[in-house]
């Protein structure tokens, strides 16, 4: 592993819709098509009625800061430049959360409930990171 | 109710090395000499030992077959673990279910470490949990650099703060009980460093706000063997057994994260609390015993939000009350529910834990002086996620 670079994702067949979206600057939803229910993390069935009919719903992006952290310590090379820097729980409006950073707000200023939309980071020609701001 | 193994199975010999950091010996010597402590302890011999279950694999440490090699053993019996906390309670339950079945006669329960010579894979470059197919437990995700499961107790603590009005301060009852038991135990590494005050913790520097330095355990080095024997084997051998009444294992689903009650909204968890789940409180209608009954309650504490959460897990007080429950000396030694009273991983040494199980069973046999639980005899062991042992002498 090259430890001089931030890490990228790891793509799976379950997870690479997800990433393929986030490219077109849209953030996809796992949606089951049988119960209608959204997840994440886009897994191989839907976790709630078990069906293997599984399709994508563009989210709307909006969602409220559920958990942050400030990181402060350089467990990894790469991010030394970073320090401190935040990572934060994001819940979308859909329900279901993931993990991001929250850019356009000072680290002392993040707060459980922050309101925030998505914004799209190209971080390589092949990979796009969705990250988050506080909702304009 | 199920007693199919309530007091079937006995801890009859414990051994350990010196634990601390940058020690020169390797896993392998650290875990011979904890593996002859524990034989000289019980009185049994090498090849007494038929079975061996390992809390000691990836993501640094040594497999079965070399441990068997290296120590000149013949099992017929193996079960190994990864070397995280999770698996602490399964190492001894599964060594409690080989003996009670017969697949062994007496299973080594063995931890080695030597964290300090392998720094990089605990959440830096070398740390491959995070990076694998599914990602790490702790809510890793090194994209947003998150790469440590420190970050995974930050969260659910800052989280925990927002629901409760929790605080920073309030969480330092936990490394200042804990540095205080220390204290009283030769064998800590922060023995002879004195009490902490909340001064100290609240002017360390932060690692993953709000966890302070004194609220991340530091990592080091040492071994601990515990060897496990059928009761009915037990009665026969040099030690007062220390038996095994009950047991659980721990908890998963999307409801559950590693690092925070159940429910708390971390991951994918709902944001419905409850009191404690029956499902929790089994292990004490197992035990024959009421929660009250437990005279110490031993926790896998890397990171100091966890004792809180194992508190509320186990119904030792509502959701949301644990950080105000901990304070005024309620989990000291003399307080109404000692916690890790050998100083535990923040104050003791990182042993993967078992310097915990190694302070179980001796606080059981009355062998703990200074530090002694006047008269224990009920302890327990339970995490945050839920798994449990119950021990009596």
């Amino acid at each position: 592993m090259d430890i001089s670079q931030k890490p990228l994702p790891r793509m799976t067949p379950d997870t690479e819709p997800f990433w393929q979206g986030c490219r077109r600057y849209e953030l996809l939803l796992a949606e089951c098509n049988a119960c209608t229910k959204v997840h994440l993390p886009p897994g191989p069935v839907c976790p709630f009625c078990f069906s293997d009919d599984l399709g994508w719903r563009q989210a709307s992006g909006r969602g409220s800061v559920s958990a942050w952290t400030v990181v402060h310590k350089e467990w990894f090379a790469a991010f030394k430049d970073d320090l401190p820097y935040n990572a934060a729980q994001i819940e979308l409006e859909e329900g279901p959360r993931l993990t991001a950073n929250l850019i356009g707000v000072d680290n002392d200023k993040i707060t459980v409930g922050m309101a925030v939309e998505v914004t799209f980071d190209d971080v390589t020609d092949d990979v796009t990171l969705p990250r988050f701001r506080p909702l304009s | 109710m199920n007693d199919i193994v309530r007091d079937k199975a006995a801890i009859v010999g414990i051994g350990r090395s010196q634990f601390g950091r940058f020690l020169p010996d390797s896993q392998l010597k650290l875990g011979a000499t904890a593996f002859k402590g524990a034989l000289a302890d019980s009185g049994l011999e090498r090849s007494d030992i038929d079975g061996l279950s390992l809390h000691m694999g990836w993501p640094l440490g040594l497999d079965y077959d070399q441990i068997a090699e290296a120590y000149g053993l013949d099992v017929r019996y193996v079960t190994q673990m990864w070397t995280h906390g999770r698996f602490i309670a399964y190492t001894l339950q599964h060594a409690a279910l080989a003996v009670i079945s017969g697949m062994a006669d007496v299973v080594a329960c063995v931890t080695a470490i030597s964290f300090t010579r392998e720094r990089e894979i605990l959440g830096g470059p070398g740390d491959m949990e995070g990076m694998r197919e599914g990602g790490g437990t702790h809510g890793e995700n090194p994209p947003y650099g998150l790469t440590a499961p420190a970050a995974g107790a930050a969260l659910a603590y800052q989280r925990y703060m927002a629901l409760y009005g929790a605080t920073s301060e309030q969480l330092a009852a936990v490394p200042i009980a804990f540095r205080k038991h220390a204290q009283l135990n030769p064998h800590a590494y922060t023995y002879g460093k004195g009490e902490l005050t909340l001064d100290d913790h609240q002017s360390q520097r932060m690692i993953v706000d709000p966890l302070r330095l004194f609220d991340c355990s530091l990592i080091s080095d040492g071994a601990v063997v515990i060897l496990v024997t059928s009761a009915e084997r037990a009665r026969d051998l040099k030690q007062k057994p220390i038996y095994i009444s009950a047991m659980q294992g721990l908890r998963s689903g999307r409801d559950e994260f590693i690092f925070a009650p159940r429910g708390m909204g971390l991951n994918q968890q709902s944001n419905t609390r409850s009191g404690a789940d029956e499902r929790d409180l089994t292990v004490y209608r197992n035990a024959g015993i009421e929660r009250d009954d437990i005279d110490g309650l031993y926790t896998y504490d890397a990171f100091s939000p966890l004792p809180l959460f194992v508190l509320e897990r186990f119904g030792f007080c509502a959701p949301g009350e644990a950080a105000g429950w901990a304070q005024n000396g309620r989990i000291e030694l003399g307080g109404e529910l000692p916690m890790n009273t050998s100083g535990g991983l923040l104050c003791e040494g990182h042993i993967g834990g078992w310097n915990s199980v190694y302070e179980i069973a001796s606080q059981l046999r009355g062998v703990c002086g200074e530090r002694q639980i006047k008269n224990a005899k009920h302890l327990q062991w339970g995490t945050a996620w839920g798994d449990s042992l119950i021990f009596r002498r």
